[in-house]
């Protein structure tokens, strides 16, 4: 339970990073979102 | 659409490329390796077979049976307990791929912890892979980590509290197989995969039974057989015979209070005389320096050579390297050896095999030429 509770956080964390990036106008700052959207999409889909 | 959304469009687009890439890198991992066993093979089970629970999981894996049709006695080699202990799982393999069994049973379980093959140690910057010149070409095996996969088994205790003795352990270790014996059906995911091994050894009535490893060359027991009190005649004849051959193996007795290795459980529960091997990795050290795949197949560090020559660390390295070669030999050689006393002192049950190289023959054919 706790496994898919994790996930489930993760999951709500890359809608807000993906939120934040699409309305971030610095695109310096939308580079650095999207290399944390990486790691956490790797997360979601239990690929890592 | 304004500005910025253009851009971040172009970045989402560029991560999911960089995301499909990594994705990709890390799937191959879930590969299992093209194991070609010897013209001997005469079945291939899995572990599930013992354990049902496991079927279709990440800790199901291949169980290779010699038969030869004789009676005799029944002999389990395992390696790959350690997925980062590449001599462990090469040796089996070396083994599985040309072993010829004359008298009794043979099986081989050359990747036992399925899980750790599937991903990497994190922080080590290991590579996930390594290949070796066969006799049929380039033969590729991955290099996993010391535990089960942290997708198969999470999150990890801050304590690990071995079942059943409740002896206390790093968090970390609740995911390695080689502390979970002898497991329970309903326990955690490296429990059950243990306890999967100990019903194999009892259903199947198992007499001699190995388990093949690495360590890093600072740790005091490598070059080492590590046995239970069951098996001290025929560790000791086998390292007699070994120093004849001018090979040197410490023998190690396994401790009777330290709980959940399958020297220690393997021989408490079961009829069976277990044996636990350890060769010097290099790639296992914290002097290793540049962590690749060359290392693994060389075994050539630049730190460990200047830690030699500082004559201040104990270690077991030679000048020249420990190459994979050499610690798969000294595998084969002690594996052989092992057989042999079992075969002079409890000769009642013989396991009869042929057709292994010889150390001197691995180290200087290498390793490959004794891959299919």
């Amino acid at each position: 339970m706790l496994y898919w509770t994790y996930i489930a956080i993760v999951a709500i964390l890359a809608v807000v990073v993906l939120v934040e990036l699409v309305n971030e106008r610095s695109w310096k700052r939308q580079a650095a979102m999207a290399m944390v959207l990486v790691v956490f999409i790797l997360r979601v889909l239990q690929i890592k | 659409m304004q500005k910025h959304h253009i851009s971040a469009l172009v970045i989402l687009a560029a991560a999911a490329a960089a995301a499909a890439l990594a994705a990709s890198d890390f799937l191959q991992m879930r590969h299992p390796d093209n194991l070609l066993a010897s013209p001997g093979l005469t079945t291939v089970r899995q572990l599930s077979d013992y354990a049902p629970w496991l079927k279709g999981t990440n800790g199901d894996t291949r169980i290779f049976e010699f038969d030869s049709g004789i009676p005799g006695g029944t002999l389990l080699l395992l390696g790959g307990t350690h997925p980062n202990e590449p001599a462990g799982f090469i040796a089996a393999t070396v083994i599985l791929e040309n072993i010829r069994v004359e008298q009794g049973r043979v099986l081989v379980i050359p990747q036992a912890c399925a899980s750790g093959f599937t991903c990497t140690d994190p922080f080590e910057g290991a590579p996930m892979n390594f290949s070796l010149e066969g006799r049929s070409g380039t033969r590729t095996f991955r290099f996993g980590s010391r535990v089960s996969n942290p997708l198969d088994q999470w999150p990890d205790p801050l304590v690990y509290s071995h079942y059943p003795s409740g002896q206390q352990l790093s968090g970390f270790e609740t995911r390695n197989l080689n502390r979970s014996y002898p497991g329970r059906p309903d326990g955690t995911f490296t429990e059950q995969v243990g306890n999967a091994i100990v019903e194999l050894l009892r259903q199947e009535n198992v007499d001699l039974a190995f388990d093949l490893h690495e360590a890093a060359p600072e740790i005091p027991i490598i070059n080492a057989i590590v046995y239970h009190e069951k098996g001290e005649d025929l560790a000791m004849s086998a390292v007699l015979a070994l120093e004849f051959e001018d090979m040197r193996y410490a023998p190690e007795l396994s401790p009777a209070n330290f709980r959940g290795l399958s020297h220690r459980e393997w021989g408490d529960g079961t009829n069976v005389i277990p044996f636990l091997m350890e060769t010097s990795n290099p790639i296992q050290g914290r002097l290793r320096g540049r962590t690749n795949a060359d290392l693994i197949v060389k075994g050539v560090s630049d730190g460990y050579r200047r830690a030699l020559e500082s004559g201040v660390l104990r270690i077991e390295y030679e000048a020249d390297g420990e190459p994979l070669s050499r610690r798969v030999g000294r595998h084969v050689q002690g594996f052989t050896a092992l057989v042999n006393a079992y075969n002079e002192y409890r000769g009642e049950r013989p396991i009869v095999i042929s057709n292994l190289p010889s150390f001197p023959e691995v180290l200087s054919n290498g390793v490959g030429s004794y891959l299919n």
